[in-house]
């Protein structure tokens, strides 16, 4: 029996195999422009549910205006949307548009996948300067074009459970007017004390709190570090302590974690949940984020960002928003940031799908969209009529507005490697969280963040 | 084999037509599935092996860089604790769930013999590994799940079973425990059914009580089907991969990030898919370095049977 | 294993019970305490999902301890049927989009027969090749098949998803199924142990009565084998319809997408949203009881037969 003989016709069924080794080598693997879709449809991909009614009403109104092309839009849950997306960029079966988030964006724009939007004609009549400051800077990218046109805009608020600001007699405005400082917490903390009760009833602030049985805690967490940098947590509180997460504002290439100014910041931070002013990692459902948190009464604030204004309005409870209180530099600073709607570069339109782009920006679809009063649209005069209906239905707009308006608003760290930043430090952050380590592990972390960048 | 055994008794000439014969059929027969092999598994596991040693992001061809990933990943330590948490989850959830899927093989064997109680083990097999995943993140959830509510009834603490770092690996075994010991089960029940009854009535005869001819008679005519179970269940268990994704993500902190997750993360989300290859590489090596000494130390391809 | 032994799984003898007392000793107790236990622990997250799928996201958060689903309604089983409109969908605390679920079903009950069928049919084919035929290197090229066990899912995730975008079957049903369609190295391994244990008196008869070696695979083997064809089928069957991450990558349109998949739906759609546990449970048990009712339906089958009819 001859042992490394493999019998021919086994030998004869690698072909197709050879065959498509071949077709892989020869036609390489980066993705074709096979679109099964007749090129005047504009395959649109979104994942927000809420707003799936405006964006159709666009599309009527687009296909309207432009009688030679159609828009599909399809919704993917946020969970697979990205998934899907990767994986249609390899098969080269993505869509035309897609609604573009800041966490995943230089990632797309290193791939080299995005379409840059100033050669479109249609993009060039834009008129960008309707739109609120600094959004475009946010999708420019290192090359000097732009990746995505702004559609929308959101800062960061502190949300109250209105009833339990009423039974501590609390008045809204000291959220806004309190000032936290990394040693012992400033006013801010002593705010965050008195909205705590425990099991017996006792508060915070009173002797004989039970920091073990917690029934109201004073501000709620559910997230350690959000997508990279305490978007919707704790950044505000780290910029107003004089923390920059990168070297520059856009496009970094040093991160600063080790710095003592946010290490300082997030062991008060986190040290809230050893006071029992904090629940701890896993005490909630951390799938369904703050909010039921602060809607159920469990947690008397949250600071949680302007997309989630719809959400809180409809919640059964009363919710308020407030400014995010001050830091140590004297001013209430928010992370602003938005949502934008990239051109693929594989799209077999990409013409028609700037066209569709240009008219998501314009006034015509920014109204719609503003009108349904689920997010802030990009344009400044869209913004108000959103922030009319809001306050119409009992949310305060100014708490999102106000550090727009007075300049206090900063960027978060958009750098290349956002993902291998992001699976650094996220668990790095928990870890603060979930077991109390300090922040000084921090530096570890950070070591491991640069080196990214100088491979 | 026995088939030899009836060849020998013909002709050396016959043999060989014979064998001629078989080859050809042989080849008929196996070329449909060989194709499967060979474009769907053996072309893949050579490609990515090719990979390994390459940079890729998907999108733009792989650029050659030798051994690099490979020492990237010897100095990773999110690597070793995926390396860790995984050899951590495979010990509990094939430990637990072989020592019950025995216990449970032998009740059945035993008690009763009733369709209907086999039927009701192998119904969480039903559901897949995703589903299983949603409904115990559903009753293990701290704020609204009923485990906890039974806890506090009973006045321990709530425990975080998906969210804590000493819970979270103990309790996804314990999920994929739920959902393959029945299975499993059943595998040792139909070994078990296969032994010869007049060894363990000799035994009997001889005094034995139910322990020693357990110990004594059961186990060792078991060690096959054992060891060709405990094979299986074990490279399964090194890939677990849905359960993981769809609870904790990997989280807190990397507890639960398990290899074939991280890979996944790596290949997918950061696309790095020439390092993500190189670990699998690593874990295609531990496999198969595993089921070697598992095969040796059980000799399981001898029986005491015969 | 010599054939005795087949006869014997064969006519299901029961084993003499070990009775040295009457009927409860101790022993026996413990025993059934054990039994019953486990299928209380087996059976009671079946029953968990179905109290939730029967009630109302709030009911569900006001009361999570309650034994009886707190707010009773069916809403949650017409958003799996996309009989239920959107405002009423989220004012149950569903996410208000439409499942085209009979469609789903239909593709996923293709997808699976056309794996199962295939995969049958090659793989019982190349055990029989690797068992009843005597050819040269036979037990190599097996060594090497069963080899492929141990090959990670990940590693021939992306090479495939490739594959099938250059064969243009991305989206296409056809393409969910290929990578499976043709074996897998257990349903090799499994049908050429059964094989192993055929007496060999029944085959030479066959040969000795004209027929021919591959008629003896068609005419004496096959009918067999009709228990472990039933098990390895189901258990085919099984892991195709519940396999979740492949189709999710393949699948763009409703025209291909499978239950499995479309129970995506129901996770968490954005950020904003929670999950819609009524909607999800009610997902899977609906995704599931097609399987639980194949499973009814051969169930004596395959709870006898499963596992090795023999062990060399």
């Amino acid at each position: 029996m001859n042992a490394n003989q493999l019998p021919a016709k086994t030998r004869a069924a690698r072909f197709p195999a050879v065959l498509a080794t071949a077709a892989l080598a020869l036609t390489g693997c980066a993705g074709t422009t096979e679109n099964a879709q007749p090129s005047n449809t504009i395959d649109y991909w979104m994942w927000d549910t809420s707003q799936l009614p405006s964006y159709q009403k666009c599309a009527a109104g687009f296909e309207e205006a432009n009688p030679d092309l159609k828009v599909k839009i399809t919704q993917y849950g946020w969970d697979d949307y990205w998934s899907k997306l990767t994986a249609s960029f390899i098969a080269g079966t993505g869509p035309d548009v897609f609604t573009n988030h800041v966490s995943q964006y230089p990632q797309f724009v290193s791939l080299d996948v995005l379409a840059p939007l100033d050669d479109f004609k249609d993009i060039q009549g834009v008129d960008q300067e309707a739109f609120q400051d600094g959004l475009k800077d946010l999708w420019t990218g290192p090359d000097g074009k732009q990746y995505g046109m702004p559609k929308d805009w959101d800062t960061i608020a502190m949300y109250y459970n209105q009833k339990i600001l009423d039974e501590a007699g609390v008045d809204p405005k000291e959220i806004s007017d309190s000032q936290f400082s990394p040693e012992g917490g400033g006013s801010f903390e002593k705010l965050v004390a008195h909205l705590s009760i425990d099991a017996n009833g006792v508060r915070g602030d009173e002797p004989g709190f039970d920091k073990n049985h917690v029934k109201v805690y004073g501000l709620g967490l559910s997230n350690a570090g959000g997508d990279n940098a305490g978007q919707s947590q704790w950044a505000g509180f780290a910029a107003t302590n004089g923390w920059q997460a990168t070297d520059q504002p856009l496009w970094g290439t040093h991160y600063n974690y080790d710095d003592p100014k946010v290490q300082e910041t997030l062991d008060w931070y986190f040290g809230l949940s050893d006071k029992g002013f904090m629940p701890r990692y896993g005490q909630f459902n951390s799938a369904d984020g703050v909010l039921g948190q602060v809607t159920s009464g469990s947690v008397a604030m949250v600071s949680d960002g302007a997309w989630m204004n719809a959400s809180y309005i409809s919640s059964d409870t009363k919710i308020g928003a407030a400014r995010l209180p001050k830091g140590p530099d004297g001013t209430s600073k928010s992370v602003i940031n938005g949502l934008a709607d990239s051109v693929v570069k594989s799209s077999d339109n990409q013409e028609g799908g700037a066209r569709w782009v240009a008219y998501l920006a314009s006034k015509q679809c920014q109204d719609v969209v503003a009108k349904a009063g689920v997010v802030f649209p990009s344009r400044t005069d869209a913004t108000n009529i959103t922030s009319k209906i809001y306050a119409q239905q009992g949310m305060d707009p100014t708490a999102f507005t106000g550090p727009v308006k007075d300049g206090n608003t900063f960027y978060l760290p958009v750098t290349d490697h956002g993902a291998d930043v992001t699976s650094l430090i996220i668990p790095a952050l928990e870890d603060l969280w979930a077991n109390r380590q300090p922040a000084s592990t921090l530096n570890g972390t950070n070591d491991a963040i640069n080196n990214v960048f100088i491979k | 084999m026995s088939s030899s055994t009836n060849y020998r008794s013909l002709g050396a000439a016959k043999r060989s037509r014979a064998s001629k014969q078989d080859l050809r059929l042989a080849i008929i027969f196996l070329t449909p599935a060989a194709i499967g092999f060979m474009v769907f598994l053996v072309w893949p596991t050579l490609r990515g092996i090719w990979l390994s040693f390459t940079s890729y992001n998907l999108l733009t061809p792989a650029e050659f860089v030798g051994f690099a990933n490979y020492e990237r990943m010897l100095g990773d330590p999110v690597f070793w604790n995926s390396m860790k948490v995984t050899v951590e989850y495979v010990v509990i959830n094939i430990g637990l769930q072989t020592a019950i899927a025995l216990i449970i093989a032998l009740l059945m064997h035993r008690l009763t013999q009733s369709t209907l109680l086999r039927g009701i083990v192998l119904m969480p097999y039903l559901v897949s590994n995703v589903v299983t995943a949603i409904v115990f993140l559903w009753v293990l959830d701290v704020q609204f799940g009923v485990a906890n509510q039974v806890l506090e009834w009973i006045g321990v603490d709530k425990i975080g079973f998906l969210s804590s770092e000493t819970w979270a690996i103990p309790t996804i075994a314990l999920i994929n425990v739920w959902r393959h010991v029945g299975y499993t089960a059943l595998l040792i029940f139909a070994g078990l059914q296969m032994l010869p009854n007049d060894v363990f009535e000799a035994a009997k005869l001889d005094g034995a009580g139910e322990f020693r001819s357990f110990f004594s008679i059961t186990m060792p005519l078991l060690r096959p089907i054992m060891a060709l179970v405990l094979i299986m269940t074990v490279i399964g268990s090194f890939q677990v991969f849905d359960t993981v994704a769809v609870t904790t993500g990997g989280g807190p902190a990397n507890a639960t990030n398990v290899l074939q997750l991280y890979i996944y993360d790596v290949a997918f989300g950061r696309f790095q898919f020439g390092y993500a290859s190189a670990m699998s590489v690593a874990l295609l090596l531990v496999l198969g370095i595993i089921t070697f000494i598992q095969f040796r130390l059980t000799r399981a391809g001898s029986s005491d049977m015969n | 294993m010599t054939t005795t032994a087949a006869r014997r799984v064969e006519a299901n003898i029961e084993p003499k019970p070990t009775k040295t007392r009457r009927r409860l000793s101790p022993g026996r107790i413990v025993a059934w305490a054990i039994m019953i236990l486990v299928i209380i622990v087996t059976l009671f997250p079946f029953y968990w999902m179905l109290r939730t799928a029967l009630s109302t996201n709030p009911g569900l958060q006001a009361n999570p301890d309650s034994w009886l689903p707190p707010e009773f309604t069916f809403g949650a089983f017409e958003r799996v049927f996309g009989l239920q409109d959107t405002e009423q969908a989220i004012a149950e605390g569903g996410s208000g989009t439409q499942l085209n679920f009979w469609r789903y079903l239909l593709n996923s009950v293709f997808v699976s027969t056309l794996i199962t069928v295939c995969q049958l049919a090659f793989s019982a084919m190349a055990a029989f090749a690797f068992s009843r035929l005597n050819w040269p290197g036979r037990d190599k090229v097996f060594a090497i098949f069963i080899g492929g066990l141990m090959v990670p899912s990940i590693f021939t995730l992306l090479p495939n998803f490739v594959l099938i975008k250059q064969l243009g079957l991305i989206d296409n049903l056809l393409g969910i199924a290929l990578p499976t369609m043709f074996m897998t190295p257990f349903a090799v391994f499994f049908f050429r142990q059964f094989f192993l244990n055929v007496p060999k008196e029944i085959e030479e008869a066959a040969l000795l009565d004209g027929v021919s070696k591959m008629g003896t695979f068609f005419r004496v083997v096959l009918p067999m084998s009709s228990s472990p064809l039933a098990t390895l089928g189901i258990l085919t069957y099984i892991s195709s319809w519940n396999d979740y991450f492949w189709p999710l990558m393949v699948s763009y349109t409703d025209s291909s997408r499978v239950l499995t998949v479309a129970l995506g739906v129901f996770r968490s759609q954005s950020p904003q949203s929670g999950t819609d546990w009524a909607g999800l449970m009610a997902a899977t048990l609906v995704a599931a009881l097609p399987m639980i009712l194949l499973f009814g339906v051969f169930a004596k089958r395959i709870v006898n037969s499963i596992g090795f009819s023999g062990i060399k």
